[in-house]
């Protein structure tokens, strides 16, 4: 599905952080937690590759797609000018999702996210029917995002940043031990999104403990559909006798289970 | 409608339109979501190699004015995997599709063994395109492209290894690409096509990494349109066989202006990444194009260039 969708709502969340909203609704019709869309920036004409979003909500009564995006280059900065009424033309929705528990499974949900991570496991928050913790790690307290709204969907926030501004001083891994024991008779399973790094720590961790656990990773991407072979990520692979492969995170990604990423 | 019947030596294609190899995957992906790609004039695959391949560390692919730097390294599923696993070979042929193989190797006897393995299972194969042109591999590829005498033993080799109906894919890293076209043609390949990427590389000056994990990589996309079509012109004038143009095509004026110099068929490439529909509709726009100009036969727009 590849649509022309008009912005209706666009607004800065707070420094670079903006939220946008999209009238798409084929795409929030089917769109599922862990998601992402394929966004071409129509007025940066002199680029030609699209942008990778995660779905960070997608209501489709109102046939809406909201993106939370953060001005990191000549895309999201040219994105940023855009109004409502404008115009951008959005692939999706691509990629798997996460895993979505049943409605009466007793499960304990771990959200993860580093930076603006959060926008990705916060659709899953919205449509989990369970409530759990929202563990959230960022470099300092200007970069932590949608707290409030967590807050809102009865998820139990927990902040660490690195300067320590808010919340615990150091990294988001170092709140899982503690975030474990709320889970008590039910079972954890860890949901996440962030930098690499920080989702490598965690999927090792998770392994160790042998908690469930999902990743979503990514690399720069060039078609989204799993066409170019650009965004490969390492998974495990015993038929190969190198032990890994390179899976496509466009196409078979970006939601792995921590099981099946080579953690090196 | 302009008749888009395309002869090309021994093959006719539906029209004139194909997709650059890597840039289309193996067609599975746009065959399911997009549109049906037997509409195309030929899906030329992803590059095969005797064996699986893993390509090239990550980031792989970065952003230029107007166009795009990439360094994948021939990922690629290998000959076997190629021809029986459900997603390739097995997928195309139910697709309908009109199928070209890009393959490629390190050594002389690679690329005769993928021609082997092809001409033994050949059914459902228009043609195979051999890439002797990649600059992302650190051996094979554009190490035969830019020597005649190892590029001509290359096409010997495979010529040897199977009757399937040859393209030569040309490497832009030349002097004179008029030399490697006439080479091409005198070592029994059917038809050339060109450019591949061009050589490239960009870098990062707030962290003064390259932007590519393989430091460089090969530049595609519309800036390097200019290039490719003057290449196109030189080799066209240079041989007999029939000549398939590519390097930045974006619209079905792009696909015009190759056939005007000398291109007697297109590929569209690096456009796919921004419009997954790009291939069908530049054969739409290249339709009104020639209607506009009252052209009856595609055919009769190649090499009519007014100098």
């Amino acid at each position: 599905m590849n649509d022309r969708c008009e912005i209706l709502c666009h607004e800065v969340l707070q420094g670079p952080y903006r939220r946008i909203v999209f009238h798409a609704p084929e795409i929030a019709k089917t769109a599922k937690p862990g998601q992402f869309v394929h966004i071409r920036i129509l007025p940066l004409r002199d680029r030609i590759l699209r942008r990778p979003f995660s779905i960070c909500s997608a209501d489709p009564e109102k046939g809406s797609l909201t993106v939370v995006y953060k001005i990191v280059g000549e895309g999201t900065d040219v994105l940023s000018t855009m109004k409502p009424g404008d115009v951008c033309e959005i692939l999706g929705p691509q990629g798997n999702s996460y895993s979505m528990p049943k409605d009466d499974e007793k499960i304990y949900p771990i959200l993860v996210a580093g930076g603006y991570g959060s926008a990705s496991t916060y659709f899953l928050a919205e449509r989990l029917k369970q409530k759990g913790a929202f563990l959230t790690g960022a470099r300092s307290g200007a970069d932590l995002l949608l707290i409030e709204e967590y807050r809102k969907l009865g998820f139990d926030v927990r902040i660490s940043t690195n300067d320590g501004s808010v919340g615990h001083q150091g990294f988001v891994t170092d709140l899982l031990a503690h975030t474990l024991r709320e889970a008590g008779d039910r079972k954890p399973v860890i949901y996440a999104c962030g930098p690499e790094p920080m989702l490598i720590a965690l999927g090792k961790l998770a392994l160790t403990l042998g908690v469930e656990c999902e990743l979503s990773l990514d690399q720069r991407m060039g078609c989204g559909v799993g066409a170019c072979f650009a965004c490969v990520i390492k998974v495990n692979d015993k038929t190969n006798a190198d032990g890994w492969r390179y899976s496509r995170s466009c196409k078979e990604g970006p939601v792995y289970n921590a099981k099946e990423v080579y953690l090196g | 409608m302009a008749d888009l019947t395309t002869k090309l030596g021994p093959l006719t294609l539906k029209n004139p339109v194909m997709t650059a190899s890597g840039t289309f995957g193996y067609g599975v992906e746009y065959d399911q979501e997009f549109f049906p790609i037997s509409e195309l004039g030929a899906v030329v695959v992803k590059g095969i190699a005797p064996l699986p391949v893993h390509g090239n560390p990550t980031p792989r692919i970065a952003e230029t004015v107007s166009g795009m730097i990439n360094a994948i390294g021939l990922q690629g599923p290998g000959v076997d995997k190629f021809l029986h696993d459900p997603h390739y070979m097995p997928y195309l042929k139910k697709a309908n599709a009109t199928v070209i193989v890009n393959m490629w190797g390190k050594k002389i006897e690679d690329y005769a063994y993928v021609a082997e393995r092809l001409e033994q299972e050949k059914d459902g194969i228009a043609a195979l395109e051999i890439n002797v042109s990649c600059p992302n591999i650190k051996e094979g590829g554009i190490s035969f492209g830019t020597n005649t005498e190892s590029m001509k033993s290359v096409i010997s080799a495979v010529r040897k290894a199977t009757t399937i109906p040859l393209i030569t894919k040309l490497s832009p890293n030349v002097t004179r690409v008029a030399d490697f076209a006439k080479a091409a043609e005198d070592a029994g390949s059917d038809m050339i096509s060109l450019i591949n990427t061009i050589p490239a590389m960009a870098i990062d000056v707030e962290t003064r990494r390259p932007k590519l994990a393989n430091v460089t990589g090969g530049l595609s996309g519309p800036c390097v349109k200019p290039v490719a079509i003057k290449m196109v012109y030189e080799a066209a004038q240079a041989v007999k066989i029939p000549v398939i143009g590519m390097g930045g095509i974006m619209t079905g004026l792009d696909a015009a202006e190759f056939l005007l110099a000398g291109a007697s068929a297109v590929a569209v490439g690096t456009a796919i990444f921004a419009d997954p529909y790009a291939p069908v509709r530049v054969i739409r726009e290249l339709n009104e194009y020639l209607d506009r100009h009252g052209i009856k036969q595609v055919s009769d727009l190649v090499g009519q260039v007014i100098i």
